[in-house]
């Protein structure tokens, strides 16, 4: 249950700020000084703070080896300073928000890639930007972005993850528009922001979730608490019963009135997955990610590859604990990853962009991360987004590479992106063609690279595990049992079967990709006819040539076409990074090659941080003898999407898949418009916000101005107008008014005030009434049944107690005399009401929420409660405070609700009109 | 020796003020040549701002070293006690008064000599004033409160007519000195009667004789003490100007030069919310006063209620933005007071109440700070038209503006974030829902006109042929406002070293 609960010395390991640190000090000096600095040191700044960064964190890196083989926890903490306390009910326990840092095997090997990609992207980028006017900005950025990311993985709790997550997103809208004079990158970068706005807000109400169930934010005390999050709740109806159900045939209604329930797990789990599926680009809120391709390319290989787009499955793989609770949520983790990685995949197949089909392709990926996830096969989501980090860098920045050179012929950026333009590029630019194969082979699956150990191991635990449910799938609710959700029998096979459809596909596409790219001849030529020098055109005039679709050869431009500059090789800040990340692609499976060599690196190193919820996992019982089997389908897989691709579009030259797009037009563009879901939000949702918002100026202008703010600033300016009387500038109104305050205040202390106070217990039919104290008051009572005085004189008795029968109630008259000799009357009516509560005058009307007993029904392994807090339906949770109702005078109250054990009386005190005598 | 250490924060800004005064008066007047002056001080307002804030920097660096070092294992203080009770509560004030001083000279030191108001006096007058508001956070006997208080607000009065020749300052000026007086009358016939029914001068007799009523055998008059509270709240509450004891505020803020008025709204103010929280707690924190029937908290309550929604309402429909910071403060004394209330039942309200005075301390001298930045001579930033456009022109200015706005509105991650959340929670551990949502809707309200202000900063530019505010360049007001800042963010981001500090200022009812 509980991977990191082994105690664990603790710890200050400031090396995780100086990981943390270094980026951010970069950015700083790159923000604030660039522009005065230069461009050399600018890059050094950007280089070394990130390069000392990676150096750090191999260092931690070895460090956590070390403790793992002196078999020690490997778990490193670092306490920043803690922020503040929130307490999780009025009087719950205190929640603490600190920015503490940790590291343990996950995190540990995610900074590894976020340092060491990141310094190689920021190499890269030194080239690839080099000609920028912001350049210092786009440095200072991507550090900013580096150090974020590092503050998501590293932060110890929600959030101080929720700054990182905040962080990247921010970066990843400043990087998107980075080029914000163009309007359509501007607009990319906000629809990344909003998209991500969406699933911040799952994130949010995970983490007010979390506090309310398990009080704690922070990764082991989530850990700790998460059994309590099997409490069921009541998620449906919302209230009492449905509104307007009535309305419609008593089944029906009965149907939709039924009480429905949720475990916190789930809840939370959900709302963990909209906030990933917002990060991640999962559906449905994927749609932003494509269009981040408008950034820089080694932006998109940074942020839109590698590493933030991670986030999402990281967070899944963090909160492991809390998801293997709840099945259902699982359930919807595994098929929205399915579900996104097929999908993405259809719209990759007929893309000409080659950042969109790669941008494309990513969500795909992220899909089968997703699945791995949701099925409980967390080490392997996690391999996945390891060697997919790898190719799917090494594949941006080959296409960073490709872009960079079909610059130096086509400016359009559309037209040096499309794959319609380029073709035989082998020959140009062998080192990024080589290395792009390699990430080719990785991604498309082609045995013993990177790729297909990874994708294989995923396909193979989709179809072998599921997550079972916990408590033996049933609970207590109200002395009811209920069904939890279960997995169906189906869901493994179908999972399985959608990511074979998809891993086909990748490969399909991908083959496309490379086919278009680096094969054949080059089409780029008849772009730019007649293209002589390179100032000899303006802009406009070649992108009205790279719009024409050139697919044809023609001849008569042949010879004169191949005049200027060829695409050429990049230099070795760019083709360096993509042979270190091309050979990690291919290699990189060897980490957990399980099928075939039994490597299990990965999985055991990451074994202390999912140890305990592996046991939440159902494995079927063959598993071991179905791990080779399991390798056919996804060979397959590979070797029927590189086939049909070769056959397609070497083989025939692509005219299979034009003649199918012409037999099915419609499908074809359907899918080329990317299913037109982009153009289905805008009807839907963007539509609903308008229509909102349309409706909200409407009712701004006739409401709010028209009525309210007439009615507002009528008022406004009659206070506004006596206050101004008041504030006359004339010395003796002030003291005047002073002296009103005076007379208030006198008015107050000299006037007696009887208040009293009632603890009740129906269930004894005990009541106790106690007067409210003051200074010099004196009191006496009328208890009995005729409403005689107790006394004839004042007394120092300041409660009485009395009994009920069950369903009678009493009149109980108060005096007070205070110390002026005035006397206050006030009259209370006790109720004692029926068991079944049907008592007189509703009085049981405010009763919480809670068993026969008074116990809470339904909970499972239960925190203890603070005495006197009550998680209610509500998550009201109420004690009583010791105070009094306030006199008529209109004081304000503190309205003290019930407590868990006495409930004041709500029938009591109607005051009474008797007064000072 | 152990005495002196103890009273150390006393001495240093007191003997400060009097060696100050002499470095003013035997000093050589810094004038153009061939100027004639018979002031000695002339043009030597830097000089004496910076040995202000140095003097008050060390009373505050004094303070925190014997807060350090614990008054509690200072037996001899007990030999001032109970004229000067030197605990932890008020260490911190004192602490808050310092700096809050300090702020305020170094404003001064940037804002005389731009404007034109060669008065050197001010300074001595700032640290005299300071000593009595740290003597009366200090004060455990009637004696001192009383002397303490009129040797605080007898140096305000004079530092608000400081403009000799302007007539709205001295009508600023006359107009507190005789409101103060009225009030002081009232409080001292309170704390007369106070005596006459109890025969002590110190609160912790006051408190016990209190306690002895209803007893057998006591012959302490309730009467008297319920009468004398009325009149030792009324006073008290001028001083913290909650309304309806408020009215004086805006008239003298706004004719008092701008660092005056920053000192009163910061010192005078945290001062009195000293004073107050410790003669209600120790005089008068007998269970059936301080408790939500027929003592004093539920007075409190209608005041803090009465202060936050009229000073809210008004402070928005202002032209000036100083007028505005001036109804701001009567809304913060209304907040404050939430927190005072909830003491009568959780001794961490003490030190919710102190944490936010010193958060509203640092954010308050930072938005006068900026307001100065924002003028110079002759273009004084005064109304919200001035400031129009300054974001673009200056955004260094608005940019500091801003944030000691956001504080001042309750934004985080700045200081007055915390300060509400913790005057607010302490009010909700306390039962006193109604109360922290009134202040809450109430932090609403304010955010508008605080918001006001930023839209003039960054939104508007200044109507044409209008005349445009140029802000001034002082190193003064430009350290004042970096180390508010400062403040403003640490307590925003790093609360805790000062939370816990001031949890351990705090008083306890009986």
């Amino acid at each position: 249950m509980n991977p990191l609960a082994t105690v664990f010395p603790p710890n200050d390991f400031a090396l995780l700020a100086v990981i943390v640190g270094l980026p951010l000090v970069g950015a700083f000096v790159n923000g604030v000084f660039g522009k005065r600095l230069g461009k050399e040191a600018v890059t050094l700044m950007a280089l070394s703070s990130v390069g000392l960064s990676f150096l750090a964190s191999v260092a931690t890196f070895v460090a956590l080896r070390g403790a793992r083989a002196a078999e020690q926890a490997p778990r490193f903490v670092w306490q920043g300073w803690e922020w503040m306390r929130v307490s999780s009910r009025l009087d719950g326990p205190d929640v603490p928000i600190a920015f503490d840092l940790s590291v343990d095997p996950l995190s540990g090997t995610m900074i590894l890639v976020i340092t060491g990609v990141g310094f190689l992207i920021h190499l890269y980028s030194t080239k690839y930007m080099e000609a920028d006017a912001g350049y210092h900005r786009f440095f200072a950025y991507l550090n900013l972005f580096v150090f974020s990311m590092l503050v998501l993985v590293l932060g110890d709790s929600l959030p101080v993850l929720f700054v990182g997550w905040e962080g990247v997103g921010l970066c990843s809208y400043l990087l998107i528009g980075f080029w914000f004079h163009e309007d359509a990158n501007a607009a990319a970068g906000k629809k990344a922001f909003i998209a991500n706005r969406v699933g911040d807000f799952g994130l949010l109400v995970a983490m007010g979730l979390l506090v309310y169930h398990c009080g704690a934010l922070d990764w082991r005390g989530i850990d700790a608490a998460a059994h309590n999050l099997l409490v069921p709740k009541q998620v449906w109806p919302i209230g009492t019963h449905v509104p307007l159900a009535s309305l419609l045939p008593d089944s029906a209604a009965a149907w939709l009135n039924a009480p429905r329930y949720a475990t916190g797990a789930t809840m939370v789990g959900l709302a963990l997955l909209l906030g990933a599926a917002g990060k991640s680009a999962q559906i449905p809120l994927y749609v932003w990610l494509p269009d981040a391709m408008a950034g820089p390319t080694p932006v998109s290989a940074l942020i839109h590859a590698a590493t933030m787009v991670t986030a999402g499955v990281y967070l899944v793989c963090r909160l492991s604990g809390v998801f293997v609770l709840t099945p259902a949520a699982m359930f919807a983790v595994a098929f929205v990853g399915a579900l996104t990685a097929l999908f993405a995949a259809t719209i990759a197949l007929v893309q000409n962009d080659i950042k969109k089909v790669l941008a494309y392709s990513t969500v795909s990926q992220l899909g089968f991360m997703f699945l791995g996830a949701g099925v409980g096969a967390f080490s392997a989501g996690f391999f996945h987004v390891l060697t997919h980090a790898f190719f799917k860098a090494c594949l941006f920045l080959g296409a960073g590479s490709v872009i960079h050179a079909m610059h130096a012929r086509i400016h359009g950026t559309e037209a040096s992106q499309d794959m319609r333009n380029m073709g035989g590029l082998r020959k140009f630019m062998p080192v990024t063609f080589v290395t792009f194969a390699a990430a080719w082979a990785a991604i498309v699956g082609f045995p013993l690279t990177s790729g297909f150990f990874s994708k294989d191991e995923i396909l193979f635990k989709a179809f072998t595990s599921s997550p079972q449910a916990p408590l033996g799938g049933s609970m207590m609710v109200g002395g009811r049992s209920v069904e939890l959700f279960t997995w169906p029998e189906w869901a493994p096979i179908t999972l399985f079967v959608m990511g074979v459809a998809a891993a086909t596909m990748t490969a399909f596409y991908m083959t496309r990709l490379i086919v278009g790219t680096f094969l054949g001849d080059f089409r780029g030529w008849t772009v730019v006819p007649g293209w002589k020098a390179a100032h000899g055109h303006g802009d406009d005039a070649h992108d009205e040539h790279a719009h024409d679709e050139h697919a044809h050869d023609e001849p008569g431009h042949g010879a004169a076409g191949r005049e200027g500059p060829e695409p050429h090789e990049s230099p070795w800040q760019m083709t360096l990074p993509l042979v270190v990340l091309g050979a990690l692609a291919v290699v990189a499976g060897a980490l957990n090659a399980h099928a075939l060599f039994h490597s299990h690196l990965l999985d055991t190193w990451l074994e202390p941080v999912f140890q305990g919820v592996e046991k939440a996992i159902v494995v079927k019982e063959n598993s071991k003898a179905l791990e080779l089997p399991l390798l056919v389908p996804g060979l397959l897989a590979f070797a029927a999407g590189v086939g049909g691709a070769w056959w397609a579009y070497v083989a025939r030259g692509g005219e299979p898949m034009r003649a199918l797009a012409e037999r099915v037009p419609g499908l074809h563009q359907l899918v080329y418009e990317k299913w037109r879901i982009d153009e289905l939000y805008e009807e839907t949702f963007l539509g609903a916000v308008d229509a909102l918002a349309e409706f909200a100026v409407w009712f701004d202008k006739w409401v709010v101005d028209g009525l309210l703010a007439k009615l507002t600033a009528l008022l406004v300016a009659g206070g506004g107008a006596a206050l101004r009387l008041a504030q006359t500038g004339r010395t003796h109104a002030y003291a005047a008014l002073m002296v009103v305050g005076m007379a208030g205040l006198g008015w107050f202390f000299t006037a007696p005030h009887a208040q009293a106070k009632v603890e009740a217990n129906h269930d004894e039919g005990r009541y106790v009434v106690s007067a409210a104290p003051g200074l010099g008051y004196r009191y006496r009572w009328a208890t009995a049944e005729d409403g005689s005085w107790a006394s004839d004189e004042f007394g120092a008795q300041a409660k009485v107690e009395l009994s009920l029968e069950v369903g009678t109630s009493r009149t109980v008259k108060l005096a007070v005399e205070n110390a002026f000799g005035r006397v206050e009357e006030r009259t209370l009516l006790l109720e004692r009401p029926r068991p079944d509560r049907s008592g007189p005058g509703g009085a049981t009307t405010i009763e919480i929420n809670r068993g026969a007993d008074g116990r809470l029904e339904g909970q499972v392994a239960p925190r203890p409660i603070p005495s006197g807090a009550f998680p209610g339906p509500l998550g009201s949770a109420l004690r009583v405070p010791p105070s009094f109702p306030v006199p008529g005078g209109g004081m304000p109250a503190p309205r003290g609700a019930a407590p868990g054990g006495p409930v004041p009386a709500p029938g009591v005190a109607a005051p009474s009109p008797g007064g000072a005598r | 020796m152990n005495l002196l250490f103890g009273l150390s924060p006393f001495l240093a800004v007191g003997v400060g003020a009097l060696l100050l005064m002499l470095a003013e008066a035997f000093g050589k007047p810094n004038v153009a040549p061939g100027v004639e002056t018979t002031d000695a001080g002339a043009g030597r307002a830097g000089e004496l701002a910076l040995g202000a804030a140095v003097i008050l920097v060390i009373g505050a660096v004094l303070s925190v070293a014997v807060w350090v070092a614990g008054p509690e294992s200072l037996p001899e203080l007990t030999q001032v006690a109970p004229h000067l009770v030197i605990d932890k509560f008020t260490l911190f004030f004192s602490f808050t008064l310092c700096v809050g001083g300090a702020l305020a000279a170094l404003l001064a030191g940037g804002y005389l000599p731009e404007h034109g108001i060669d008065r050197s006096e001010f300074f001595p007058l700032l640290l005299l004033s300071t000593v009595g508001a740290m003597a009366l956070s200090a004060a455990g006997d009637l004696l001192t409160l009383f002397v303490a208080l009129e040797t605080m607000s007898l140096g305000v009065y004079s530092l608000i007519g400081l403009r000799r020749g302007s007539p709205r300052a001295a009508e600023a000026a006359l107009k507190y000195f005789l409101l103060g007086s009225f009030a002081a009358a009232i409080m001292l016939f309170g704390l007369a009667l106070l005596y006459g029914a109890t025969g002590h001068t110190d609160l912790a007799g006051i408190g016990a004789a209190v306690r002895s009523i209803g007893s057998p055998g006591s012959t302490v008059s309730a009467g008297k003490i319920l009468i004398s509270l009325v009149l030792v709240l009324v006073g008290l509450a001028f001083k913290v100007s909650a309304v309806p004891f408020h009215q004086w505020t805006p008239d003298a803020y706004e004719g008092a030069p701008t660092p005056a008025a920053t000192y009163m709204a910061v010192a005078v103010k945290s001062a009195a919310f000293a004073v107050l929280l410790r003669v209600l707690l120790v005089g008068f924190g007998d269970e059936r006063l301080a408790s939500w029937g027929a003592g004093w908290p539920p007075a409190l309550a209608v005041l803090a209620v009465l202060s936050m929604t009229v000073a809210n309402l008004v402070a928005g429909r202002q032209e000036s933005v100083k007028r505005m910071l001036a109804y701001s403060s009567i809304a913060h004394a209304g907040y404050a007071l939430v927190g005072v209330v909830a003491a009568m039942r959780s001794p961490e309200a003490v030190s919710a109440v102190a944490f936010y005075l010193l958060a509203y301390t640092v954010s308050t001298a930072g938005a006068f700070g900026a307001l100065i930045l924002c003028g110079s001579r002759g273009a004084e930033a005064v109304s919200y038209e001035d400031l129009a456009g300054v974001g673009k022109r200056h955004p260094a200015a608005a940019l500091a503006f801003s944030l000691f706005l956001f504080s001042l509105a309750g934004l985080p991650p700045t200081a007055g974030f915390f300060g509400k959340l913790y005057v607010f929670r302490t009010a909700i551990d306390s039962g006193l829902y109604t109360l922290a949502i009134l202040g809450l809707v109430n932090s609403v309200i304010g955010a508008y006109y605080y918001l006001r202000v930023m839209v003039y900063l960054y939104m508007r530019e200044p109507a044409p042929g209008a005349p445009r505010a140029v802000t001034m360049r002082s190193g003064f007001v430009a350290t004042a406002l970096v180390a508010a800042a400062i403040f403003v963010l640490l307590l925003g981001m790093a609360p805790g070293f000062t939370l816990d500090m001031a949890s351990g200022a705090a008083l306890t009812a009986r």
